[in-house]
């Protein structure tokens, strides 16, 4: 058994920019950091059994693999040459299509646990491209790159993606002193509204031209945020958040919606300095930005709303920064450690 | 005797002057990460080397969560390379001296692990093999080198703190890597003491 655990991340601004459409004209970049929430894929070999077995919201057993529904356990099995004598297992401590990059991060979890349960050991940057090649070519999601760089990688990152489809990630150097008092100036609300990613994505890739230089501000404005994390700098940081979002609403008329408005208001009427909607948008998360004394008066308000637009499964996630990226855990293959 | 003691001091200050900074961050976050995933960490090195990672094994390890010894629930798992005289002898005289690091690594190294390697001139055959090692399973690797900087263990490095020194100068070299081992210890002491007067 081979067990692989990926963190998700939470994205600050460039979001979008890491489409190609944008990045083959000029790079993009995107600042995020993987926070203590994971995915966990885990990988059996079962030799005494012919099929594919997955588990995860539902479990399925086929004898071919092309009768598996899942298509990226699909699709990477195939690229890899698995046909049968496997079972997957998944595991999370959040719900999928948050926006905080879930499924990115079992994309990167699998490919990894997949290259060990076949003896290979890849690095990040190897484990972080294969998982963009199986979602966005091999699945065909129109979706972006952050996320499996994030998830591959861990620590808080810039990330930029280069023309020539190369990938830089630059560490951000901060002490835990600056990064305790970022961490401790977030607040991190789940919705309840769920949304796929590639729903508005796809509007958002059609706008690409449109909207060129709104993104184009987007990527430059990514190393003055990581100046101001590293100087401490939470109101200016807050700031940021604002106006990113505001440019981020602007680029597909289903980034936000009436309840998260509400949401967004509230929170910056209490106190909040900034904020933003995790993840393409459209429901998942909403990110503040805020005084360590404002937030409990956030924490009201927006549960105020929530309540009043009936979001059942609206509540706080803690958070903290994690320094780690998608790590085989475990590595108990029989196949490569026979017992006797 | 002042003029030789004002200029070993001068050289020692003008190295301290211009450490490698972003080096030394990266070789944080490795161990930090490594933390986080409860992986090892195996340091190694030849002669003064190989002291200072024993006596860094034992900051690493203890003195670090010394002052709160019952309010951590994980600590380091640092181990010094080969950890056992026995080992050094056995491989040396069986296999070979290159092989005194590389062999024993090679009874523990796990995906989860890191490695930190220590050479003042990088160049250390045994040392190298065992970075070699490292790389192929894909575990980061902490170069700790000096002299020049086309040294082996730099180029292989994911953290490449280099000391740049006159060939041959160990006495700068060794005394600078010393200090940089008690850097990250006080950081990660600094760092675990806040976390319990944070949260006691």
């Amino acid at each position: 058994m081979i067990v692989v655990r990926a963190p998700l991340r939470i994205s600050f601004v460039g979001g979008g920019t890491d489409l190609p459409d944008f990045y083959h004209r000029r790079p993009g970049r995107v600042i995020s950091t993987a926070i203590d929430k994971f995915v966990y894929v885990v990988v059996n070999r079962t030799p005494m059994i012919d099929k594919v077995t997955a588990r995860y919201a539902i479990t399925e057993s086929v004898e071919k693999l092309e009768d598996l529904k899942h298509t990226r356990i699909k699709a990477a099995l195939t690229h890899h040459g698995i046909e049968k004598g496997i079972e997957i297992s998944s595991f999370a401590s959040m719900p999928a299509k948050t926006g905080l990059g879930s499924s990115s991060s079992f994309s990167v979890a699998l490919i990894k646990a997949l290259n060990a349960f076949q003896g290979k050991k890849i690095d990040a940057a190897e484990a972080a491209e294969a998982a963009s090649h199986l979602e966005i070519h091999l699945v065909g999601e129109p979706i972006g790159k952050q996320d499996q760089y994030a998830a591959s990688f861990g620590g808080f990152n810039v990330i930029q993606f280069n023309p020539d489809e190369s990938v830089d990630v630059a560490p951000v150097l901060i002490d835990y002193k600056k990064k305790l008092l970022f961490q401790d100036s977030l607040l991190l609300f789940y919705t309840g509204l769920t949304r796929a990613a590639s729903s508005v994505l796809t509007e958002q890739k059609a706008n690409i031209d449109s909207k060129f230089q709104t993104l184009s501000e987007m990527a430059d404005s990514v190393p003055e945020f990581a100046d101001r994390v590293s100087v401490g700098d939470i109101r200016g940081l807050g700031a940021m958040l604002h106006q990113g979002w505001l440019k981020k609403k602007s680029l597909a008329s289903n980034v936000s919606n009436s309840t998260i408005d509400d949401l967004y208001s509230a929170g910056i009427n209490s106190g909040a300095l900034g904020g933003k909607i995790l993840g393409a948008g459209g429901g998942g998360c909403v990110l503040f930005i805020c005084p360590n004394d404002k937030k409990d008066a956030i924490r009201e308000s927006v549960q105020k709303v929530a309540s009043e637009k009936d979001l059942n499964e609206f509540r706080e996630i803690p958070i903290k920064f994690v320094q780690s990226g998608t790590e085989v855990l475990y590595n108990g293959d029989q196949a490569q450690f026979p017992l006797a | 005797m002042k003029e030789f003691i004002q200029n070993f001091s001068e050289k020692v200050q003008t190295s301290l002057k211009t450490l490698p900074a972003e080096e030394i961050a990266k070789a944080l976050n490795i161990l930090q990460a490594a933390y986080e995933r409860d992986g090892r960490i195996y340091i190694f090195g030849n002669g003064g080397s190989m002291a200072l990672a024993t006596h860094w094994v034992a900051d690493f390890n203890k003195t670090i969560f010394d002052s709160n010894l019952e309010k951590h629930s994980r600590r380091f798992q640092a181990i010094r390379l080969p950890s056992t005289e026995s080992e050094i002898t056995a491989w040396a005289n069986d296999i070979g001296y290159d092989m005194i690091f590389a062999g024993p690594l090679k009874n523990y190294i796990q995906d989860s692990d890191v490695v930190i390697a220590i050479s003042s001139s990088g160049n250390s055959t045994n040392v190298v093999k065992a970075v070699e090692l490292a790389k192929e399973y894909k575990v980061p690797v902490i170069g700790i080198s000096g002299f020049s900087s086309d040294n082996k263990l730099n180029q292989l490095s994911d953290a490449k703190i280099f000391i740049p020194a006159e060939k041959g100068d160990y006495f700068l070299v060794e005394g600078v890597h010393g200090i940089i081992l008690h850097m990250m210890i006080r950081y990660f002491k600094d760092y675990f003491d806040h976390l319990v007067e944070r949260e006691p």
